[in-house]
């Protein structure tokens, strides 16, 4: 499978998160759950990496049905506002997806509702603008 | 006429040792206008990006930015005319300063150098919840640490669930979890705060 190719994508927020090595608030990240994340590697963050992760981020309670993915698994993230794709590996839990259900982001007159995928900066960088903080997505394994 | 690719404009412009005149024939140069080029992003997940920077910037040489990243690496980024830049909004080569922070994308030179499609200066996105409330602050409890968001007048914008943003921040309430985008002040736990999101 690749880019807005499988049977079954998933449709969400996309944002972004710092990790690893860092600068400013960002500097206590850690290397996230999976111990490898940085912010210059294509990675993300995948609310349904573990029980203990589900607990915390929730995205059942906004009516997101996530398979359980793990470390290391890839997501293929395509913005619907630029059309690019990237691949990221899965290296932390999050967003939290459960204290903005309904939440939506449009790009034209195409929305999607909820924070379903953090992206590292570079990652997110790729496809879309920073300074952005939120966008709507396409998400395929 | 077909417009320039603007990888390959910034390249040449750097290549070329002097400052890009004319540089809106690329179009807008708001951060977007970098993400219009067809889709090309070819690398394997989890790779290190080559065409990515961080860091902070340790000197200013004309439109070259010297810079160590946080992982020790030490960068060399090109900015030209064609470069789109963010610090705390769309903004210009001279609100660079030694000692900020910083992510940049472009295209990486032969030499090893960066030439800067856009880059974003002191950029920070916040998953927080809000401590307390003041005229014109947020006080936010962020990774167990205590982050001081100021309000820009003319800035500063709230987005309620999904709702278009608005100036008006009185809908914010304490113990609420929100994501803030904004500028870090360097070397404090205080950011300008850009947008900050919540829940509803």
């Amino acid at each position: 499978m690749g880019c807005s190719n499988s049977g079954s994508p998933a449709y969400g927020e996309m944002s972004w998160f710092c990790c690893g090595s860092s600068w400013g608030p960002c500097g206590s990240a850690g290397h996230g759950a999976c111990g490898t994340c940085n912010s210059g590697s294509h990675q993300c963050a995948w609310p349904n990496t573990s029980d203990a992760c589900f607990g915390i981020t929730h995205p059942d309670q906004c009516g997101e049905g996530l398979a359980r993915r793990t470390c290391g698994h890839v997501f293929y993230v395509t913005s619907v506002c630029s059309g690019k794709c990237v691949s990221v590996s899965i290296a932390d839990c999050g967003p939290d997806t459960n204290p903005f259900c309904g939440e939506r982001s449009c790009c034209g007159s195409t929305c999607y509702t909820n924070r379903i995928i953090d992206l590292t900066p570079s990652a997110y960088s790729a496809i879309a603008d920073l300074s952005t903080g939120l966008s709507p997505a396409r998400i395929d394994s | 006429m077909p417009q320039p690719d603007r990888r390959r404009f910034l390249t040449s412009a750097v290549l070329g040792g002097s400052a890009v005149a004319g540089a809106t024939a690329l179009g807008s140069l708001a951060p977007e206008a970098a993400f219009a080029a067809p889709p090309k992003i070819k690398l394997d997940p989890g790779a290190l990006d080559p065409n990515f920077a961080e860091g902070r910037i340790t000197g200013i040489s004309g439109s070259l930015l010297r810079a160590s990243g946080s992982d020790r690496t030490l960068h060399r980024v090109h900015v030209t005319d064609g470069t789109s830049i963010w610090k705390l909004h769309p903004t210009t080569f001279d609100q660079i300063k030694v000692g900020d922070g910083f992510y940049a994308r472009g295209v990486r030179l032969p030499d090893g150098s960066l030439a800067a499609d856009a880059i974003w200066v002191n950029i920070v996105n916040l998953d927080a919840s809000i401590a307390a409330i003041e005229a014109a602050r947020l006080h936010l409890d962020h990774n167990g640490k205590r982050v001081i968001g100021h309000v820009v007048g003319g800035r500063t914008a709230a987005v309620y669930g999904s709702a278009p943003a608005v100036a008006d921040l009185t809908r914010l309430q304490v113990g609420r979890h929100v994501k803030v985008i904004g500028a870090w002040r360097p070397d404090t736990n205080e950011v300008d705060v850009a947008t900050v999101y919540s829940g509803a």
